[in-house]
């Protein structure tokens, strides 16, 4: 009919999204600035570094006209570290490892020190809160300072702009051969955690209820989108009935000023995982 | 105030700053992925849109003048003048032929829910002015014995505000309804009897008209500090169920976190 694709966007879509990460490219050739529909374009001047979208950078590449520098992650040190993480660290046993920070969110460990998150919003033309979020946050581009301390985390991109770089730019990268197997290896991982976290999906299945996903990739949802929202949907189905009795009956105990507070038990005990 | 603020402030005032550009781009793609993410039809955003399109209008006349300036270097002296206009040529036309990908899969993504719900989307429409008159009108109209399918097609010309559609997408609606009605009529609805021909029929207190289902999940990440997930949709229930923080990626019913969607804070994956 006017659409056939099912709802939510599929793998070939999230790449196309992926492909509006910036990534930095070292030109070979000058090209002036252009004012493209997706915003302006620096000039090229070689040998300075630029930063460009990932598909102008993957068609100046196949053209031989520039060169990528791979991001700070897509490294084989940094991959066996988080490969590591992911496998054998106890806190993230059941869990991603944490995502690129947002602008303005602090550290895992500066969190604990109690420093909250400051959300800076950018604000649009017609006036709305406006958050930058992945793929129009620099989480792929080239770094001059590496912190020894700070393994650099895997965005939200990373399968799609790895197997991208690694298609068309496996000369700029180090040990391409490596990074493609410790890639694999990440993504197994990774989907073994996807596949056992199913057992607490029943969590999303309730009214207000959700289950975390902090540190998933835009292709792992997307490969996993038509089954878990399936099951949920079903799980919904089925706990249909018992939602309904159990908000009467809350509904029932709020108009006898009964109110406490304590009944919404069930929804604080979500799971993490 | 620092720098964002001032730059911000900029930004809403001037006209098509580079900034507001990117920044137009960057806000088409996530309404595009949340677009596609639910199975309701999210508001139109009209200033947005007209923007956009008018871009891609100047865009497309830069491009044939460059084009047509391509065409006459038939002469050495101009192709060595500008040696990269292919490769600019074909950077601004893959840029343009990505934006036009995101409109035309939006546009299509909203036409094929409002096909699928079209009769909810009217009645929506339709009960926003009903005055009593018209209420009048389609209860005489129930008593004609001529009665056929497309009369019970809500009749929505008088609607000023017509959010979550633009205006092309209700007069489409309406028209597909209309069409679809009369094809019901001429097929089979016709040999019904009279009370039975309406195509928004509630007797026995249910509904016969289907909206998209609004508790369907879906993955959103949280970009304010926090947000909380609302258990009831919109009946006004302030009740809350878990909240997410910022940076966390959740799966939740898309009823409990709309809310914070249309505030901004929460982006669809």
């Amino acid at each position: 009919m006017a659409f056939p694709l099912p709802r939510g966007i599929t793998p070939t879509e999230i790449a196309f999204l992926a492909e509006m990460e910036t990534v930095t490219v070292v030109p070979r050739q000058r090209l002036e600035g252009l004012e493209l529909l997706g915003g302006p374009l620096e000039p090229l001047v070689p040998p300075r570094r630029a930063s460009l979208p990932l598909w102008l950078a993957l068609l100046l590449k196949r053209q031989r006209r520039a060169n990528i520098m791979p991001p700070p992650w897509l490294h084989p040190e940094a991959l066996s570290l988080l490969l590591e993480i992911e496998s054998q660290h106890q806190d993230y046993k059941n869990a991603f490892s944490p995502p690129p920070r947002l602008p303005g969110q602090p550290s895992v460990r500066d969190y604990q020190d109690g420093v909250m998150p400051t959300a800076r919003p950018q604000y649009t033309r017609d006036g709305q809160k406006y958050y930058p979020a992945p793929p129009f946050l620099p989480q792929n581009v080239a770094q001059t300072t590496f912190s020894p301390t700070e393994v650099p985390p895997l965005p939200f991109h990373w399968v799609e702009v790895g197997n991208m770089l690694l298609d068309a730019a496996s000369d700029d990268l180090v040990d391409p051969d490596q990074v493609r197997r410790l890639l694999k290896d990440l993504r197994e991982v990774r989907m073994a955690k996807m596949r056992s976290g199913v057992d607490v999906m029943d969590a999303a299945a309730m009214g207000g209820g959700g289950v975390a996903l902090t540190g998933v990739g835009a292709m792992e949802i997307g490969e996993e989108r038509g089954f878990l929202t399936g099951v949920v949907d079903g799980l919904r189905k089925i706990g249909a009935s018992k939602e309904q009795a159990r908000r009467e009956q809350m509904a029932e105990q709020r108009a006898n000023g009964g109110y406490d507070g304590t009944q919404d038990e069930e929804e604080e005990d979500y799971m993490e995982f | 105030m620092d720098i964002d603020d001032i730059l911000a402030s900029v930004d809403r005032g001037a006209g098509a700053s580079p900034e507001s550009t990117a920044l137009d781009h960057q806000q088409l793609t996530r309404f595009w992925v949340a677009e596609r993410a639910v199975s309701e039809v999210l508001p139109w955003p009209a200033p947005l849109m007209e923007r956009v399109m008018d871009r891609v209008r100047m865009q497309i006349e830069t491009i044939e003048d460059l084009a047509s300036s391509s065409g006459d270097t038939g002469t050495p002296t101009n192709a060595t003048h500008n040696p990269n206009l292919n490769l600019r040529l074909s950077i601004l036309q893959t840029d343009l032929a990505r934006t036009q990908y995101i409109i035309r899969s939006l546009l299509r993504q909203r036409l094929a829910k409002l096909t699928k719900h079209s009769m909810h989307y009217l009645v929506q429409l339709a009960s926003r002015s009903k005055s009593p008159f018209s209420q009048s009108q389609s209860q005489s109209q129930s008593q004609n014995p001529n009665m056929m399918p497309e009369d019970s097609v809500p009749d929505i010309s008088a609607v000023d505000n017509v959010s979550p559609l633009s205006e092309q997408e209700s007069s489409f609606v309406h028209a597909h309804q209309t069409l679809l009605a009369g094809h019901y009529g001429g097929s089979f609805m016709g040999s019904f009897p009279r009370t039975l021909r309406r195509l928004d029929d509630n007797a026995g207190g249910t509904s016969m008209v289907q909206g998209p289902e609004t508790k369907e999940v879906v993955f959103a990440r949280c970009l304010g500090v926090e947000v909380p997930v609302f258990v009831g949709g919109e009946d006004g229930e302030e009740e809350v169920g878990v909240t997410m923080r910022m940076g966390d990626v959740w799966v939740v019913r898309w009823e409990g976190v709309r809310r914070a969607w249309e505030r901004g804070e929460v982006e669809l994956l």
